[in-house]
């Protein structure tokens, strides 16, 4: 073959190539963030320990179960600590609380805590919920409560806590 | 001479090229359309993010309200279509945004916000995994839409490439339909009541 | 430079020129449009009320108008306020249940210092959420007069149109965009109890 028709078919081989490089490189920040945030596991916090996580020590301090409107529905009051070391660190981003159980399922919070969390746990139902930490100064404890309402049967529950400034990392509270 | 006709004929067939794609390749909001999940009338269709049961359809050409101070009417130029069913999440707690009745000529009509103070009314529900919560929803329709509609059902109108159960109403027909239909606040699961007069 | 190589900078040169030329002069031809478009704007027509007007997504057929201190839920304003109220019929033509009709008319000249109208049902005389499409309603735009100005005797509205692209020049999305005004309507303005 002439040498010009060599590197018409040289010009479309390296074009098959070069196509999925120029992809590749020009997301390669956002894929290896993706990565690294499917990769991350989740700290695991037990009861009675306290961990750092986005400038603060976190500490689940109880997990209340209260009966719910119907028979199957259970309420479930957590109540959460941090003590506040880095302020900045910790206003960074969104807070986003769940409830998560031993089959993956996700709940998020009421947006209320209702009258049944004030009967039921009074003490709780004056607490902020993670908007409280809007409020946060170093050294200072925010104690902070979330209402989840969850079926009566859901088991292994863990509270899951991400901080936007410190994603992909999450505290998973037990 | 063939030369001249083979180099005509290429731009020939690369002008019909271009023009075939031209013609069919989607538009941005055909990219960007939900993904829908299809389903019929009373049975449970079951999506990735959440699953819902349409149980009951009912036509009326008035709703009345039953409030706790007073009752109140509500008239149309056309039929009122009370959908009732049964909505879960399935992996994390949602609401579901959007609910529309897809008209057999293609027009969509969206849920009524005159009616949007109902009790249980699907855009107020927040659904949790594991907890099949009832709904409630209420349609404002020409009656030539009634027949051939389906329901479409998604967390959000908007979100590019949302999951939408796509619900056909087969069975519904114009000869149901009541002169009115009384919503009431009931106590227990259901948080309704209708009654057909 | 040789004779030769003269001649193919002459061929270029020419054809540079008249391929310029092309580009000069659309530019010219299409500048020249736009002015000739602004200095000349077609008129608007007059539109009386009780006539259907076609602005593309809705057609709007104005009633009457009139000046009031209650508004159409007929609860009385906590403060005293003068309202002027404008009764019109409006048919969604669109495919889907549409609540974008804010800015489908507006007072002309404008008055300063006026808060946009609020949008009433009158079958429901409560706030108007969407309309549906092809099931036209009867309703009422309320404007909360400011205190300062006069109520006027005569009301003129600039009714604005839209049209419906199916891929417009950002997104390739469709999409509804203003165009010119459709027609000018006056109103007598009555008084209500």
């Amino acid at each position: 073959m002439t040498s010009e028709r060599r590197r018409y078919w040289l010009s479309l081989g390296a074009l098959v190539v070069v196509l999925p490089a120029a992809i590749v490189v020009n997301s390669w920040d956002s894929l290896a963030e993706w990565r690294r945030s499917q990769l991350q596991k989740p700290i695991v916090v037990e009861r009675g320990s306290a961990q750092a996580y986005a400038g603060a020590e976190w500490q689940l301090t109880g997990l209340t179960r209260l009966p719910g409107a119907t028979p199957d529905t259970t309420l479930i009051v957590a109540e959460f600590d941090a003590v506040v070391d880095d302020p900045t660190l910790l206003q960074a981003g969104p807070c986003a609380i769940a409830l998560t159980d031993d089959k993956g399922r996700r709940w998020l919070p009421v947006f209320l805590p209702g009258r049944a969390v004030r009967q039921g746990r009074p003490a709780a139902a004056d607490k902020p919920r993670c908007y409280g930490l809007a409020r946060a100064e170093k050294g200072k404890t925010i104690a902070m409560a979330e209402t989840f309402t969850v079926p009566e049967s859901a088991a292994g529950l863990t509270l899951s806590v991400s901080i936007g400034g410190a994603k992909p990392a999450s505290l998973v509270l037990k | 001479m063939s030369a001249f006709l083979k180099g005509l004929g290429g731009v020939v067939l690369a002008a019909a090229v271009l023009y075939g794609m031209q013609r069919t390749t989607p538009g941005y909001g055909d990219i960007t359309s939900p993904r829908p999940v299809a389903g019929k009338l009373g049975h449970r269709l079951e999506g990735r993010a959440f699953a819902i049961d349409i149980a009951k359809v009912q036509l009326a050409r008035t709703v009345i309200t039953k409030g706790a101070s007073r009752d109140s009417t509500f008239t149309t130029s056309g039929v009122w279509v009370v959908v009732e069913g049964t909505a879960e999440a399935l992996n994390e707690s949602l609401t579901l945004l959007s609910a529309e009745w897809l008209g057999p000529n293609g027009v969509r009509y969206a849920m009524s916000q005159r009616l949007s103070s109902l009790p249980g009314m699907l855009s107020g529900q927040r659904l949790e995994p594991g907890l099949p919560t009832p709904v409630l929803m209420a349609f404002e329709i020409p009656e030539s839409q009634v027949v051939g509609g389906t329901l479409l059902i998604a967390r959000s109108a908007w979100a590019p490439l949302a999951e939408q159960a796509r619900i056909e109403m087969v069975g519904v027909k114009p000869v149901d339909i009541h002169s009115s239909l009384v919503v009431a606040r009931a106590q227990g699961r259901v948080p309704w009541a209708l009654s057909a007069q | 430079m040789s004779a030769e190589q003269r001649l193919t900078w002459r061929r270029r040169l020419f054809a540079f020129v008249v391929a310029s030329v092309g580009a000069a002069a659309a530019t010219a031809i299409s500048f020249a449009m736009t002015v000739y478009e602004a200095a000349h704007p077609k008129p608007v027509p007059i539109a009386a009320p009780g006539q259907p007007i076609d602005t593309g997504r809705w057609t709007i057929t104005f009633r009457d108008a009139r000046t009031g201190s209650l508004p159409p839920t007929g609860i009385k304003p906590s403060t005293p306020k003068k309202l002027v109220m404008v009764e019109f019929d409006l048919d969604n033509r669109s495919a889907t249940t549409s609540n974008v009709f804010s800015r489908l008319f507006a007072i002309e000249p404008p008055i300063a210092n006026l808060p946009p109208p609020a949008f009433y049902l009158a079958r429901d005389k409560s706030v108007a959420g969407g309309l549906q499409p092809d099931m036209p309603e009867r309703m009422i735009a309320v404007w909360e007069w400011p205190a300062a100005v006069p109520v006027p005797e005569q009301l003129r509205l600039k009714v604005a149109t839209q049209i419906h692209k199916q891929r417009d020049n950002l997104y390739g999305a469709p999409g509804w965009f203003d165009r010119d005004p459709a027609a000018f309507v006056t109103l007598a303005v009555g008084t209500s109890p």
